[in-house]
């Protein structure tokens, strides 16, 4: 198979959604239509590229024979590609319904299929340059659904989010210049591009530049100091926040952050040194940050932003451990993660699609009113809990054993870390489904009168992710042993 | 079959409950048959394991490491006494919840607790053990929280708190265990102790692994949700409360201290100090409370007290362990048939009188003589009266703190030390002589005030299939207390497999001479407090001349209120916010620093106009009209091309 064909799933819905942008659709029908089929083909495309995974690398830019822009499909590529395009149209369907109070659709929806396609980009990068350039077009291309509404709040956050990107980026260019002079090249490879011998003597001055490359990739990642923008970005219409802030932006940063440490830099450089033991204190006081901020905060969405910030950092805190057991434990997070939060902000925004409620302490007694989000909503807040056997046990269970298995101090502090924000985490979100479920003896049913679940568009996303998270619950081993590969640098 | 058998006890009430939460959609009747028919082939299916020792049922793959069960005779006892419990209490909540709302609800979820209950109780590894366990917490937090009132809500919260904090540091302790021996199967833990290398890591690692289970088994100072989550809950949920869920605790705790720590003293006398202070401080709450059901959550942390210090004494007797292994065991499963007793007779009291207060429900219990006998069994067994069941596994225990004493190499110091353990269990025993004593006074004999006249109408006042459950269960307690050797003994024997114990030297004479001493000496010092401490300091004389029992625990002494809470609500919010905003703010600042670095000196902000997209331009003087025309730039032009031509012409 000609490998040509990987510009496809990145290519197309540029051009589609760029389409839409330019023929504004007068029917909403039509526009359902168009953007569901780019969708959808795109994400088949995408699926079928992966599996057939052509070996070879496309390149359809070169500059010098060290920078050039191209394509390729590797294990990591597939995890992060797989998970981006089957999470892609479940959200296209639910924003259909959703977008309908929001306005302004037809500019929506060509951003968010252009995203896609610049995800698509991230995903299948086959080296630095080239990541880096789909990194910078993402936010680009994501800064117009941050300000969709247009208003103070909005403006003001996608300002907040193009300063921190833009300035992350920035240090993301010293580390690919660091790796532009010192390495090989800078394609990817398991182990890094930094053979030992070329780099004697400046080995500290390549960790330093790895420190800034990670925190430049943290801004995305939110990593503690550099959060800020994650919880504003929440006035974002809900399947943004969904899909962009808790599946596809933020975990372009961590993904990146991944090709950084294993594909570019290398663990040899960097396990057992201080930049390590840095990254991964940040990792760690970020974990603590995010859970302690998400129970500080009554405000559903906010909530959420900040139990990602957190859980972002359970993932790095594993890519941080540097051991093919520490890689495992973050992508089975990474995967889990996604498919929980992303149902947790459905719920939220379902709520707030039907009933304009928005803070924890308002949703007494949705439980019975709001059956199919409610439920859903207990069962991924159980499953990020870690309440076995849910999802995210499996994944707590790994980053745990492997954090104690790495034996340093800090590792150590890190496992302990991860429990103590289990506990948080259970706060913050039983409190909500408490609420829900046992408002209390004298509660009155006609204050959820007029409260009930949405219809089809947005329920039926519900149950395939419900559906999604008991089979990966059930039944990790695949992944897994798929993860324990691609940590192992099989493929 | 053995295979079959596993899969279904775990596995099948979990599909019960599904199918009965829908089956209550449309028919109530339906749906509390369906339970209990649920509940007896559970039942059934645990009496069937008894003929498949042995066997063994693996899942892989499931949750990572996958779900591993087996069968032997403890695991039976066990799953027994759990399918017997919730047989037992599904059939009393038809009466129970008759009047009640969300009863659907309480089904689902009691039906969920004892799948979990199941696989905690047939688990083959620490990892299945924990998956079962955690599950169990969750499920059966609903139960407390059914009741939904202020009280529920407020002891469910503490209890799901508790339960959660301890699930996830018994994880943290897993994740050191799996990740420094590489397996979690608890037969290929046995004396791991003995063998390891850094045996302080070892301790640390057991010690939080006990923590999740201690917490369960209501293990002081981890009990603070005990007392409060019992009276809150139903009363069948109560009795399954006490009598199965805390043994899941339990169990954990034998398969840790059985397993790893198996036959180490250090561990024991660690155990050993914990279960003393929950024996002693479990029967003083008891003594000092006056709401039955808190009593009778009090006196469940005191019996749990005693069955810790039969692991403890496991622990401590090295090889020769067969008494307290013995009586671990027995006084477990006499606990579990005590409680379904007295929790069940006290949930008939409730649906009569709506109140668990002394004060309202003195009185009720005359002239009632099937609840009379029933309740009386219950306080004899647990008052460990001889020819009652309690009896038999107390005096186990006795004997075996006093075999460890006369066993030699112990110095003066020791002895002494072991010895005032000796009498605070006796001191406990007497404890419990003393706080039942109160509550059978208080509700058979003594005459309530103004409503005796009421009470004593009531004929109707339990249905039958409540009555027949707690006939055959009370019925059970004097048999077994009788006939020792033909009953117990024989279950003793079953359990030892599990717990590395050897069979004893001797039979137990449970009544000669030596052994009723320790009884004897209980049922005195009982009798002292009743009548020296609870009838002149914990009773108030009113104007009319009845007594009024009266709370006079002091508030400060509560844990949970004057020490938990306050730090983990207050202190550690505080503290932990005030650390979040400074780190917030010193990241605002430093951006704000830089900002200002970045825009000093810069031209101030220009506003540009409303009308002018494209930017601002500066002000620039006004041209003469000629100067900007067209014909204007027209005559330069033509000046500029005759000047052209000109010089072409001549110059060149």
């Amino acid at each position: 198979m000609n490998s040509a064909w990987l510009l496809f799933p990145v290519l197309f819905p540029i051009l589609a959604g760029a389409a839409e942008l330019v023929f504004h659709f007068k029917s909403r029908r039509a526009r359902e239509v168009y953007v569901a089929a780019a969708v959808l083909v795109n994400a088949a495309a995408a699926l079928v590229l992966i599996a057939l995974a052509p070996e070879a690398p496309f390149v359809f830019l070169r500059f010098d024979n060290k920078m050039e822009l191209a394509l390729r499909v590797d294990g990591l590529s597939l995890v992060f590609g797989a998970m981006v395009s089957v999470l892609w149209p479940i959200s296209t369907f639910y924003s259909f319904e959703y977008m309908k109070h929001e306005g302004r659709e037809n500019k929506f929806f060509g951003w968010f299929t252009m995203s896609f396609g610049v995800v698509m980009g991230i995903a299948f990068s086959a080296n630095l340059l080239t990541l880096y350039l789909f990194y910078e077009l993402l936010t680009l291309a994501t800064l117009p659904l941050v300000m969709h509404s247009m208003d103070e709040k909005a403006l003001y956050a996608g300002k907040k989010y193009l300063l921190y990107s833009m300035s992350g980026a920035a240090f993301v260019f010293i580390g690919m210049v660091m790796i532009l002079r010192y390495g090989t090249s800078l394609d990817f490879a398991m182990g890094g591009v930094l053979p030992a011998a070329r780099i004697a003597g400046s080995e500290n001055l390549l960790r330093l530049g790895y420190v800034l490359a990670f925190l430049g990739f943290g801004v995305k990642a939110a990593v503690f100091p550099l959060h800020g923008w994650l919880p504003a970005a929440s006035v974002a219409p809900t399947p943004v926040s969904a899909l962009l802030h808790a599946v596809a932006v933020v975990k372009a940063g961590v993904f990146a952050i991944i090709r950084l440490t294993y594909y570019s830099f290398g663990t040899e450089l960097l396990r057992g040194s201080w930049a390590q033991d840095l990254v991964m204190l940040f990792t760690i006081v970020t974990i603590l940050f995010g859970s302690s901020m998400a129970l500080r905060t009554p405000h559903l969405k906010r909530r959420l932003a900040y139990s990602t910030v957190s859980n972002l950092s359970y993932i790095l805190f594993g890519v941080t451990l540097m051991t093919p057991a520490g890689l495992t434990g973050g992508l089975l997070h990474m995967v889990f993660h996604a498919v929980i939060k992303i149902t947790l902000f459905f719920a939220a925004g379902a709520i707030l699609y039907k009933t304009h409620r928005e803070y924890v302490y308002e949703l007494e007694g949705f439980g019975r009113a709001m059956p199919v989000t409610m439920g859903a909503f207990t069962l991924s807040s159980l499953a990020l809990m870690g309440v076995p056997p849910l999802a995210g046990f499996t994944s707590k269970w790994s980053l745990g054993t492997a954090a104690v298995e790495a034996g340093t101090p800090l590792a150590l502090a890190g496992a302990a870390a991860l429990i103590v924000s289990a506990l948080l985490t259970a706060l913050y979100l039983m409190q909500v489904v408490v609420k829900a479920y046992f408002p209390g003896k004298g509660f009155v049913r006609d204050r959820v009168k007029d409260v009930a679940d949405p219809n089809g568009l947005m329920t039926v996303p519900f149950f395939l992710l419900m559906i999604l998270l008991l089979l990966l619950s059930l039944y990790p081993a695949p992944l897994v042993k798929l993860f324990g590969w691609i940590a192992g640098g099989l493929i | 079959m053995g295979k079959f058998l596993l899969a279904f006890l775990v596995f099948f009430p979990f599909a019960a409950a599904l199918v009965g939460y829908l089956i209550g959609r449309h028919s109530k009747a339906g749906r509390d048959y369906s339970a209990q028919a649920a509940c007896l082939l559970e039942f059934l299916a645990a009496v069937g394991l008894s003929g498949c020792w042995g066997s063994t049922l693996q899942w892989d793959g499931f949750c990572g490491l996958g779900l591993s069960f087996a069968c032997d005779g403890f695991r039976t006892v066990m799953a027994v006494l759990a399918g017997y419990a919730w047989l037992s209490t599904t059939v009393a909540s038809r009466e129970y919840f008759g009047h009640l709302r969300n009863r659907n609800r309480y089904y689902l979820f009691t039906l969920m607790t004892l799948g979990s209950t199941m696989g905690v109780f047939l688990a083959a590894d620490l990892y299945t053990v924990f998956i079962f366990f955690e599950i169990m917490s969750f499920t059966s937090w609903v139960m407390v929280a059914q009741e939904e009132t202020p009280e529920a809500q407020k002891a469910s919260g503490t209890y799901l708190g508790v339960a959660v904090l301890g699930g996830l540091v018994t994880l943290m302790g897993l994740f050191m265990l799996y990740s420094s021996v590489g397996t979690l199967r608890l037969d290929e833990l046995t004396g791991l102790i003995s063998q390891a290398e850094n045996k302080p890591f070892l301790y640390a690692t057991g010690v939080l692994i006990f923590f999740g289970f201690a917490v369960k088994a209501g293990v002081y100072p981890l009990h603070i949700w005990l007392p409060t989550a019992h009276p809150a809950a139903p009363a069948p949920a109560s009795a399954l409360l006490s009598g199965i869920i805390t043994k899941a605790g339990i169990f954990g705790i034998l398969a840790v201290s059985c397993n790893i720590f198996l036959h180490d003293a250090r561990w024991g006398n660690f155990l050993l100090v914990l279960a003393v202070l929950t024996m002693v401080t479990g029967a003083l709450l008891a003594v000092f409370s006056i709401n039955l059901k808190r009593t009778l959550a009090c006196s469940s942390m005191s019996q749990l007290g005693f069955i810790l210090t039969g692991i403890a004494m496991q622990c401590l007797l090295g090889p020769e362990n067969a008494l307290a292994a013995g009586g671990t065991i027995l006084h477990l499963m006499n606990h579990t048939l005590i409680k379904i007793v007295l929790f069940l007779s006290a949930g008939v009291i409730f649906l009569n009188l709506e109140s668990f207060d002394l004060n309202r429900i003195r009185g009720f219990g005359r002239k009632k003589p099937l609840l009379m006998t029933v309740f009386l069994m219950g306080v004899l067994a647990i008052a460990g009266v001889p020819l009652w069941s309690g009896y038999v596994s107390k005096t186990l225990l006795h004997e075996s703190i006093v075999e460890y004493i006369a066993m030699a190499g112990l110095t003066a110091g020791q002895a002494a030390y072991y010895k005032a353990v000796e009498w605070l269990f006796l001191i406990s025993g007497g404890l419990t002589v003393a706080y039942m004593t109160k509550l059978f006074v208080a509700v058979f004999v003594e005459k309530n005030p103004t409503e005796q006249a009421r009470y004593d109408e009531k004929r109707r006042y339990v249905a039958r299939p409540t009555a027949a459950v707690l006939t055959v269960t009370a019925a059970a307690l004097p048999v077994l207390g009788i006939l020792p050797g033909l009953t117990m003994d024989r279950i003793a024997g079953l359990c030892r497999g599990f717990m590395h114990a050897e069979a004893p030297a001797h039979a137990v004479h449970y009544f000669s001479l030596v052994n009723l001493k320790g009884a004897v000496v209980s049922l005195l010092i009982g009798a002292a407090v009743y009548l020296l401490l609870v009838r002149p300091l914990l009773t108030q004389k009113q104007p009319d001349g009845t007594r009024l029992y009266v709370n006079r625990w002091p508030r400060w002494l509560d844990l949970e209120y004057g020490l938990y809470r306050p730090i983990l609500l207050r202190f550690l919010p505080f503290i932990g916010a005030l650390l979040s905003r400074t780190a917030c703010s010193l990241a605002d600042w430093a951006a704000g620093a830089f900002g200002a670095l970045l825009f000093w000196k810069a031209p101030k902000k220009v506003e540009p106009p409303v009308d002018n997209a494209f930017g601002v331009y500066p002000e620039r003087p006004h041209y003469h009209t000629i100067r900007g025309s067209l014909a204007y730039s027209l005559l330069l032009f033509g000046i500029g091309l005759s000047i052209m031509l000109l010089y072409l012409l001549f110059v060149r």
